[in-house]
């Protein structure tokens, strides 16, 4: 049990996808523009790698080794369509923000690269954990470089204004470069450089 | 059982394509109604929007819309009315019926006739790389514009998706007046202008889409443009027509 909580825990922080592996940064400068796109697109993304995580592991011994990779691909394929399908159905303006960056969740390295290197040689219960940690992991990332982008980019969090007009009387003005994508991976390097300072272990010599 | 013979491998990959395929179909039939009604809501909220009641929320849209409009018709060509819309169901033509009228003859343009005086006329064209569309709100005169609101697929974000998410390009519309003849309207840069009032500054860095823009519009308007003529109040003309005869009178 100590193992699976590991595995659960693991990449939401030690190793995490996105400021140590390094995968699925094209879609966090994409949608961090605002803290409620980068939320939905997290949670679409907990659910794309759990669930296909969890269903590649379950097929993990039928699977034809030849064709593993498209196997793979089909399953996250039709978790991502039908994810985009419910947003569409009940999120329809999140749906409209996010645009083809839900569609193009397929691509996220994330998704494949846990089902490849885990859940393949996983039991399911142990994969699901792993999946949806690290889609927690990049979810966590996504909101904390969505909090300081929109805040500074627009003066607002969810939408609502939270740097009082008094502010802006004195002359304080919103940071346009936020909302530009350079910002963001501007912000993610400072995402990597406190983790790497709170981490020694990762600090190349 | 060997996983890796080719007779399993192609039975295993068939079995998974039909399975999936299922899901997806199953999920799409099931959804669809939910999704129409959405895109039918935003499509209305635009519809508002262009009648000057920005910012409606979503809940609210279909009892402003059913609340607010005077009558949603259908015109051809020449101007004359061809049909209507059923404003309780609150029947709207979507993007796919206005792509239809583009080609179509006879032609079955929407017009939405709001009580505030507004009538709001839809527009739709390629861009640069997919659809954009628009609602113009046009006073009594059929000719000032009131307000607009627009739409794209997917322009260029920060630069043609600037069309819709970029205030001050809608607020360039407020006042500018649908021409007659040659140039009807026109989106370019003020050096290219050939007309007065009767076309806005292009987006910088988005050329192509604010020509794509313009080209839309000025297409549109001319399929409107005897509904225009013949269907505009202008209260203006009304009181040269009057002064006239005194004069003639006097000489």
């Amino acid at each position: 049990m100590a193992n699976i909580k590991e595995t659960f825990l693991n990449p939401i922080f030690k190793g995490n996808p996105i400021s140590v592996l390094v995968l699925g940064i094209c879609s966090s400068l994409a949608v961090t523009v605002q803290l409620k796109g980068a939320l939905v697109m997290g949670l679409s993304v907990i659910i794309v790698t759990g669930i296909s995580s969890l269903i590649c592991s379950l097929l993990r011994n039928t699977i034809p080794n030849r064709i593993r990779i498209i196997v793979q691909l089909v399953v996250v394929a039709m978790m991502v369509i039908l994810v985009d399908q419910v947003l569409k159905a009940y999120a329809y303006s999140v749906s409209k923000t996010l645009s083809v960056y839900i569609g193009l969740i397929i691509t996220n390295c994330i998704v494949m690269g846990r089902i490849e290197a885990f859940a393949l040689g996983n039991k399911p219960f142990a994969s699901l954990m792993d999946g949806l940690g690290n889609g927690l992991g990049y979810a966590m990332i996504l909101v904390i470089v969505a909090f300081f982008r929109e805040l500074l980019g627009s003066g607002t969090l969810f939408g609502f204004q939270v740097i009082p007009q008094a502010v802006y009387d004195f002359g304080y003005m919103n940071n346009g470069l936020m909302i530009l994508p350079p910002m963001a991976l501007i912000l993610l390097g400072c995402v990597i450089w406190v983790q790497r300072s709170i981490q020694k272990d990762l600090q190349e010599k | 059982m060997n996983t890796n013979s080719n007779t399993y491998t192609v039975i295993y990959s068939i079995i998974l394509v039909v399975i999936v395929a299922a899901v997806l179909a199953f999920a799409a039939m099931f959804l669809k109604p939910t999704q129409d009604a959405n895109v039918k809501k935003d499509t209305i909220g635009q519809i508002l929007t262009a009648a000057t009641f920005p910012g409606v929320e979503d809940a609210a849209i279909l009892d402003t819309y059913k609340q607010e409009i005077e009558s949603a018709i259908l015109v051809d060509f020449d101007g004359n009315k061809v049909g209507e819309l059923n404003i309780e169901e609150c029947e709207v033509y979507g993007n796919s019926d206005l792509k239809r009228q583009i080609t179509a003859d006879p032609k079955a343009l929407p017009v939405y006739i709001f009580k505030n005086g507004v009538t709001v006329v839809p527009c739709y064209g390629a861009g640069l790389w997919g659809p954009i569309w628009g609602y113009v709100g046009l006073e009594k005169d059929l000719k000032t514009i009131k307000a607009v609101r627009f739409g794209h697929k997917g322009e260029t974000p920060g630069l043609g998706a600037k069309i819709s998410d970029e205030p001050s390009f809608a607020e360039a519309f407020v006042g500018k007046t649908v021409g007659e003849g040659e140039v009807i309207f026109e989106v370019t840069k003020p050096a290219n202008r050939q007309t007065e009032n009767n076309g806005v500054d292009a987006i910088s860095g988005a050329t192509i889409t604010s020509q794509a823009l313009g080209k839309t519009l000025d297409q549109w308007f001319g399929f409107y443009q005897n509904y225009f003529a013949k269907n505009g109040i202008t209260e203006v003309v009304d009181a040269v027509i009057d002064v006239e005869p005194v004069n003639s009178v006097e000489e």
